[in-house]
């Protein structure tokens, strides 16, 4: 391969954003799923649907699957974000098994977030567990796709 | 192959912790990386292979990833201390570039089996029903300890056919209520398949379709040597006639192996080619550039000033004298 190539010194799969922007554009990967016994999935089908009209290439679990599932498939998906939508009230505990499992994987740098029913109180402790966004009802979808993409944006610049 | 591959290929191999992770990597290298995708190939020379690469295709909606998470609980049952490795390919939005990848949903039980590894793909833009660089990923699969790998295509209209030259052998699902006989008289799909499942036996008009294929299937025969295909009645929602299917896969694998692996090496070609051809629209597109500049430019087509083929020279021409500086690329018209 001649030394020009930008896949020389891509880290990972992924060039610097700026020969990423002079080349073409790799559509990031996302896993969309939900955790726990609720099974009220139109938020989380929601957010995978403006997800994959905003160009990502979205992984839909569909509802009730353990942590373990979770991180297994973002594992073998090799996504770059787990978006998890919780409405069960159990969102502290089931987000700390799969931030343990994450860790015990060698996974932490998979951003993860979550979305719903999510009292604002809870929201530091989760922030103090990894996880990197929250988003509670009638957050637009606009705010949505500017967080990930900052986020995205800084796991790039991190790699 | 670079040092990145080559670290990630040895974490494969080893079997160490970080073995699953390293896998999903490569396949990430390759589905964004499609020029790299001879790399793997010729790396892959020494590397463990499938004993068995089965290609599942038909129309959206006939059950394919049902049915492939049947087959996944048949095939674990029956030998299960061996690895499987599941390809599901979902179309790309040819608008926004984006996928919404739904196969896996039908199979997230086996998502705590550490012997099942399944990847979904997108098409990027890729025709035929498959990804480029599906035989890569296949290799990797094989790396990755898997003897039997399972290729969903997308749900295919009537000329996906790809799958034929990337698996051992083709099952074409076909469900009631997808249209009446002439259907399985067109070609493309029911030209690829060496075993024909009528899915959703549990549904009114599965005998009839069961009958019509079979009629369909022996008028075929009557032109050809090669005899009739496999046929099977499955219900995979209630779990009928699975493992009938399973044993069809069992006598077409038994003594096949190397039979199997020299075709895959014949047909390895096919792959190389279609990464030159992405390679070479890639470049082009770049020389074409986007947006009014090149509607301006193309628009001399359009008043006759200038060919098709003669504007794909320029093209050619222009390509080849920006080569040392590749900045100008997207200014090029």
């Amino acid at each position: 391969m001649g030394k020009s190539k930008p896949s020389d010194v891509a880290i990972e799969g992924i060039p610097p954003v700026s020969e990423q922007e002079e080349t073409k554009r790799i559509p990031e990967r996302v896993l969309i799923g939900k955790v726990g016994l609720d099974g009220h999935d139109r938020g989380a089908k929601y957010v995978a649907h403006i997800l994959r009209d905003a160009g990502y290439e979205v992984i839909y679990t569909g509802i009730r699957r353990t942590p373990k599932q979770i991180v297994e498939t973002a594992i073998q998906e090799d996504v770059a974000v787990i978006g998890l939508s919780l409405l069960s009230g159990a969102h502290k505990r089931l987000l700390k098994q799969v931030m343990d499992l994450l860790k015990d994987r060698g996974a932490i740098d998979i951003v993860v977030v979550a979305g719903g029913s999510i009292p604002s109180s809870d929201i530091p402790v989760l922030k103090a567990m990894g996880i990197a966004e929250v988003f509670t009802p009638g957050v637009s979808s606009q705010s949505i796709l500017e967080a990930l993409a900052s986020l995205l944006k800084a796991r790039r610049q991190a790699a | 192959m670079t040092n990145d591959t080559k670290d990630l290929v040895e974490q494969v191999r080893g079997g160490t912790s970080q073995r699953v992770r390293a896998a999903a990597r490569l396949m990430s290298l390759i589905e964004n990386f499609p020029e790299r995708i001879p790399e793997f190939l010729v790396g892959a020379a020494d590397w463990p292979e499938a004993r068995m690469v089965i290609g599942l295709t038909g129309p959206p909606g006939c059950g394919k990833s049902v049915l492939a998470d049947r087959l996944i609980t048949a095939l674990r049952t029956r030998s299960p201390d061996s690895c499987i490795g599941v390809i599901a390919v979902d179309p790309s939005s040819p608008f926004t570039g984006g996928a919404f990848l739904g196969d896996r949903l039908r199979m997230m039980r086996h998502a705590g089996d550490p012997n099942v590894f399944i990847r979904s793909a997108a098409t990027r833009g890729h025709i035929g029903g498959l990804v480029l660089g599906v035989k890569a990923f296949i290799r990797v699969l094989g790396l990755a300890g898997c003897r039997t790998v399972l290729i969903e295509t997308v749900g295919v209209g009537q000329n996906e056919t790809e799958i034929v030259n990337v698996a051992d052998f083709v099952v074409v699902a076909i469900a009631p209520g997808n249209g009446d006989a002439i259907q399985l008289l067109k070609c493309g799909l029911m030209e690829v398949g060496d075993i024909f499942v009528v899915n959703k036996a549990d549904c009114d008009g599965a005998a009839q379709l069961y009958a019509q294929l079979l009629a369909v299937l022996r008028l075929n025969a009557n032109g050809q040597k090669t005899g009739m295909p496999e046929t099977c009645l499955v219900s995979a929602l209630q779990r009928r006639g699975i493992e009938k299917l399973v044993d069809l896969f069992e006598k077409r694998a038994a003594g096949s192996e190397q039979v199997w692996q020299a075709r895959r090496r014949q047909t390895m070609v096919d792959e190389v080619k279609a990464a030159v051809l992405e390679e070479a629209r890639q470049r082009l597109s770049r020389v074409l550039g986007t947006g009014p500049i090149a509607t301006q430019d193309l628009s001399r087509i359009l008043r006759g000033e200038v060919t098709v083929t003669g504007f794909v020279d320029e093209l050619i021409q222009k390509m080849t004298g920006s080569r040392e500086d590749k900045k100008n690329y997207g200014q090029a018209g």
